[in-house]
């Protein structure tokens, strides 16, 4: 055979060609695909040609469809046509079969649809998952904040009572419902901090500190709790330590106590041991190693992941137990925060080891450090000082009013809005100034700008913002102004009163 | 004679364009997912009146995600679009508006109803907070799952048509 002769055999069942009149009308085919009759009209073949009716009634036009599925007297196949304007109202209609050509095609567009379509579900479910888990920390967050306003009723009315005259039974009352509170605050924080660090929110804090009373504060805390267990408690300190160095002092604090009080909670003979030693200084940065030893109930190496997790809470023969896994799961975190690593070792029954490496900074070279002042509790005015407390919670002005009353060395003025304040400010001088970081729509800011405002005197008066939060950029911004502070509440009655002392020594 | 139209079914692949057509055609309804490739058509008859008939003529195409790139002979002589999209899948109407502006400023005598097909999937709420992209645009909610507003659809744009 020749190549035409190929060539003719190939296109033949290939290819139908048709002659319609310009009504699409068959005049002749060759039937190569379908049998079609003379005089059949094309429209009555497939819905393709009735929709296309006009189009055989143009001249000189050529028009090419791709990819059309054909169902024609039962046989189903996909075909590229043409139609092609003749001379004479004549039409050429050729149909090429490329049915396998497509279905190729058909298995490569299904293959990627699938998956395209199965991404974007997913995406959209990943979507909702976070959205889901955003609403849960908001939640948790404000639910959080809202129990924290009872509860500090409750410490500074326990506070308040403690002060007056007690029956000893009473007094041991108190402190049940005291400890209670602040157990159930600390439960609070830890749902908070979990919350927070659900949300990416948890940002540490660079503060210059001294470690060697951060260490001796540590160390006499703890002896007296393991005392109180009549646990043996022994520390080390590497002396190579530095005096003072920068990190969050809080966050510190709260990985050793997490790590302290476990130890102490979990051991009921025996003793708990805190080490703490210098790994290395490298640029900036301070390395310490910290380890935690008790002779406790132990854990079993298989539950060591769970004790890191955010909920968990190893089956505990001590049924108070205070500890319950978040502590740890914060812990966790933090350490990682800090560029450092935790580890366990433990035995049932024969105790528990726990070691850790964090990261924290060496000082900063234009950092000063501050000059020693002598315990401020000591010091005698000459007369009572003038304080004034701008703040509307009835809670707080009681609480101050009652700390400092008991001292007998202060006047207080109140002032719970902003006409009352103005209107003080003319009257009386001040020694001290106590605020709330925010009275109406004023913030703390605003407040102290008023003040200076009625006279430039003030600036040298003692300022301290009574505030929950100090991540707050304004805040931070304040107390770095001379005279300027700010007390944390709920505020410990002994934390405000050597605050005040300290800065009227000034 | 019965007039017919054409209809040309538009939009993303995997929005329900099958499904909405086999819906109304044949009133079936499947799970599963087959590939458009090119161009599937098919005919119905829709009485618009109590003596008026019309004979739609369904162009079922290949979904793009881009409406340009639909060829350009599947459209000639159109009498009327759809334009769907799938309500579950952002992706599908993230570009609405310039999708249906396009068709609007070169088929301009050419009715466009949109649609956001699969109903069934989605909540009342959802709808809501998408309002400021449906409201201006989108003609029915249908689901083709559960033939929600599928004859109404056809129906309306028929009579639209004649
Ligand atoms: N739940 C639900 N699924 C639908 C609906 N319409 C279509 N589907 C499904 O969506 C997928 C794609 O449908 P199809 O009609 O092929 O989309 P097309 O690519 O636009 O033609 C198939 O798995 C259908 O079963 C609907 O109204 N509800
Ligand atoms: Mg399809």
């Amino acid at each position: 055979m020749t190549l035409d002769t190929y060539k003719k055999n190939y296109h033949k069942n290939k290819f139908q060609y048709l002659l319609t009149n310009h009504l699409a009308v068959i005049l002749e085919s060759d039937d190569t695909l379908f049998v079609l009759e003379q005089k059949t009209a094309l429209d009555d073949v497939h819905p393709f040609f009735e929709s296309l009716l006009s189009l055989f009634k143009t001249k000189g036009e050529t028009y090419h469809f791709s990819c059309v599925n054909l169902i024609v007297k039962g046989k189903d196949v996909i075909v590229d046509i043409s139609i092609h304007n003749q001379d004479g109202n004549k039409n050429l209609v050729v149909i090429e079969d490329l049915t396998n050509h497509y279905n190729n095609y058909q298995l490569t567009a299904q293959t990627r649809n699938d998956s395209v379509i199965n991404s974007q579900i997913l995406e959209l479910k990943n979507k909702y998952l976070l959205e889901k888990e955003d609403f849960k920390n908001t939640f948790i967050t404000n639910f959080s904040h809202q129990l924290r306003n009872p509860i500090t009723s409750i410490a500074t009315f326990c506070n308040i009572i403690s002060d007056t005259n007690l029956s000893a039974e009473q007094k041991n009352y108190l402190h049940i419902i005291s400890s209670a509170n602040t157990d159930l605050k600390n439960r609070i924080d830890d749902v908070l901090d979990i919350a927070k660090i659900n949300s990416g929110q948890l940002i540490l804090t660079k503060d210059v500190f001294s470690l060697a009373t951060f260490l001796d504060e540590i160390v006499y805390e703890y002896k007296s709790l393991a005392a109180n267990k009549n646990l043996d408690f022994s520390a080390e300190i590497d002396t190579k330590l530095p005096e003072f160095i920068e990190g969050d002092k809080f966050r510190l604090k709260q990985i050793i106590d997490n790590l302290m009080s476990n130890a102490i909670t979990f051991t009921t003979k025996g003793s708990v041991g805190f080490h703490i030693s210098l790994n290395y200084i490298r640029a900036n940065k301070i390395s310490l190693h910290i380890e935690v030893t008790d002779t406790g109930i132990g854990i079993n190496p298989s539950d060591y992941d769970l004790v890191f997790e955010r909920f968990a809470k190893i089956e505990s023969p001590i049924q108070n137990d205070e500890n319950i896994g978040l502590g740890l799961a914060i812990v966790k975190h933090l350490i990682s925060e800090m560029g450092g690593n935790i580890s366990i070792e433990s035995q049932k029954n024969i105790g528990t080891k726990i070691t850790c490496n964090l990261s924290l900074s060496t000082i900063p070279r234009t950092y000063k450090e501050p000059k020693k002042t002598a315990s401020p509790k000591t010091f005698n005015f000459a007369r009572k000082q003038n304080v004034l407390l701008i703040d509307a919670s009835e809670l707080t002005q009681l609480s101050v009013l009652k700390t400092l009353a008991l001292e007998g060395n202060f006047y207080l003025e109140i002032v719970s809005n902003i006409a009352a304040l103005s209107e003080i400010l003319l009257k009386q001088e001040f020694d001290i100034i106590l605020l709330s970081n925010k009275l109406g729509n004023h913030s703390a800011e605003e407040l102290i700008k008023k003040v200076l405002k009625t006279s430039r005197d003030y600036k040298d008066v003692p300022k301290l913002i009574l505030t929950p939060e100090i991540s707050s950029t304004e805040i931070k911004r304040l107390i770095r102004v001379p005279n300027t502070d700010y007390i944390k509440t709920p505020f410990d009655k002994n934390i405000l009163l050597e605050t005040i002392y300290e800065y009227l020594k000034k | 004679m019965i007039a017919s139209k054409k209809i040309v079914l538009l939009g993303h692949f995997g929005v329900g364009k099958t499904s909405l057509i086999r819906r109304f055609v044949q009133d079936i309804f499947s799970k599963d997912y087959k590939v458009t490739i090119g161009v599937h058509i098919s005919k119905k008859e829709v009485l618009i009146s109590e003596n008026k008939k019309v004979s739609l003529l369904l162009w079922d195409l290949e979904g793009h995600e881009d409406i340009k790139r639909t060829r350009p002979s599947y459209l000639l002589g159109t009498h009327g679009f759809i334009y769907v999209f799938d309500l579950s899948r952002p992706e599908t109407y993230k570009a609405l508006k310039t999708e249906i502006e396009h068709l609007k400023t070169h088929y301009k005598n050419v009715p466009i109803k949109v649609v956001g097909n699969k109903m069934d999937l989605v909540t009342k709420e959802h709808i809501k907070q998408n309002a400021d992209v449906f409201d201006d645009f989108v003609d029915f909610f249908t689901s083709a799952k559960l033939g929600s507003r599928v004859e109404l659809l056809f129906s309306k744009l028929a009579k639209e048509l004649l």
